[in-house]
């Protein structure tokens, strides 16, 4: 956006002239522009952002991503993950500097995540980091996965001060903003909502292209004949996932087998991928709704891969709509892992006067969200 | 604190860049990250090669309790030398600049 602002008055002072000047020419609405990098898990994101300098207007100038996928029954591993990064760093970045049409020297920062994640793919990401900063004369910003998710979904949706849920296949958390911190109310006691999904997707071979949550969604929407009984795990403000996983194998297991379900009835992967899916969900309804309670809240905003499953949303836009308030949540350009996200959250860390130094730019495979100081909010 | 022998497998790599600046970067990027098990440690500096009055060495020391650990250790440490390599080669300032503009697409 263009900063083109009317000679109000008479100037007198040489400085003002030329500022003035060069605000009509365009060059004084100038704006921050951040790459970052994302990989702590099987995606690798680079997205470039620019955040106008007079209001911090967010402006996506490019999101590329790849996905490493394994085959069906498998999951993803750290080393072959951590080799697919490395393997798709330079065209991902390249792509992602071409679709943006921006050279290097316009960029303020390489902001890159760093944790929480699997270890080999969070540092394999940073030492490219690493090199690109070192190459363009750039400084680095270290960001948190968990932050970055939930800045970009404020930023795309607008949402005000909701309550939070996070959900993906590594992290599991309900989270308030208050005093500078993001704090967690609740979160998964042992898996992620989103590794049970794609654990159970295994034991049913369902394919992980272009994820094994997506193609559970599909499954359980032709589902629903059927309610399996699964154990519901909630535990105050926290919730469980293992058990529920266990005796979701175990049926699959037995449906394979050609057994009937424990009331008799006939097991099919539509129902088992329905059960699990309303089982799992209505946990998370509730955790968040305790959370809003405490909080005095009704906004809830949904960030991570798990928030793009439509069910989901309907499930907790009906929770919230029953207590007067409404649910945002973003598409999966921006819920699923991206680099975009990290850009962002990198760069207003970095407006704030934040760098990470080259020699601490290392990686953690674990970084509470609210270890992040919130400088950049009230 | 471990000494020289308890640490007794060895391995020195000199890897060859162009120039100093390569060099370097290299060398501060892939300094960064700590060996994950204490049985290993690493060393780094540059070095001239010989008949250059540039540093454009890196000169990697590695010591290891075992030659499967220092394997496991040098092997990783190539694919990410292998990284850095590859990005100056695509991403440095010069080779970007000269490439033709692209369309949006």
């Amino acid at each position: 956006m263009e900063d083109r602002r009317p000679i109000a008055c008479l100037w007198s002072d040489t400085q003002a002239l030329v500022a003035v000047a060069r605000c009509w020419s365009g060059e004084g609405g100038t704006r921050y522009l951040a790459l970052g990098c994302e990989g702590s898990a099987n995606k690798l994101g680079i997205g470039i952002i620019a955040h106008d300098a007079l209001t911090g207007t967010p402006t996506v100038l490019s999101n590329i991503r790849h996905t490493f996928v394994s085959p069906p029954g498998t999951g993803f591993l750290p080393k072959d993950t951590a080799h697919h990064h490395r393997s798709f760093f330079v065209r991902v970045a390249h792509e992602a500097l071409s679709a943006a049409d921006i050279t290097p020297s316009e960029i303020d920062c390489i902001c890159y995540t760093r944790g929480p994640g699997m270890g080999g793919p969070l540092t394999s990401v940073a030492i490219a980091a690493r090199t690109l900063a070192l190459l363009w004369g750039k400084e680095l910003v270290g960001v948190n996965h968990c932050v970055g998710h939930i800045e970009m979904g404020r930023a795309i949706t607008g949402a005000q001060d909701p309550v939070v849920l996070y959900v993906s296949g590594g992290n599991t958390q309900v989270i308030a903003y208050a005093e500078q911190r993001y704090r967690i109310f609740g979160e998964a006691l042992d898996i992620a909502v989103g590794n049970c999904l794609d654990r159970f997707a295994r034991a049913l071979e369902i394919s992980n292209d272009p994820a094994p949550g997506y193609n559970i969604e599909q499954l359980a929407k032709k589902g629903g004949g059927v309610l399996v009984d699964l154990p519901y795990a909630v535990k105050g403000m926290d919730c469980s996932f293992s058990g529920i996983l266990t005796r979701a194998e175990e049926l699959a297991g037995q449906m394979r087998a050609g057994e009937k379900g424990p009331d008799g009835e006939v097991l099919t992967p539509e129902d088992l991928c329905f059960s699990l899916q309303e089982t799992v969900f209505a946990m998370l309804v509730e955790i968040t709704e305790r959370a809003m309670a405490h909080v005095g809240s009704n906004q809830v905003l949904i960030v991570g891969g798990v928030g793009c499953n439509e069910r989901l949303q309907e499930m907790m836009g009906a929770m919230a709509a029953e207590r007067g308030g409404s649910v945002y949540a973003t598409d999966e350009r921006f819920c699923i892992d991206n680099g975009i996200m990290i850009a962002h959250a990198g760069l207003l860390a970095y407006e704030t006067g934040l760098r990470t130094p080259l020699e601490e730019s290392t990686c953690t495979q674990r970084f509470r969200t609210d270890e992040v100081f919130v400088k950049w909010r009230k | 604190m471990a000494t020289n022998n308890s640490l007794p497998c060895a391995l020195t790599l000199d890897i060859p860049f162009p120039n100093a600046r390569l060099a370097s970067v290299a060398l501060r990027a892939l300094q960064v990250d700590k060996e994950l098990s204490s049985s290993v440690t690493r060393h780094f500096a540059t070095v001239s090669s010989p008949g250059s009055e540039q540093d454009s060495v890196v000169r990697v020391e590695y010591k290891a309790a075992t030659n499967r650990m220092l394997r496991v250790a040098v092997n990783s440490f190539l694919d990410s030398v292998a990284l850095v390599i590859e990005v100056m080669q695509e991403l440095d300032v010069d080779v970007l600049d000269s490439q033709t503009p692209s369309t949006k697409g």
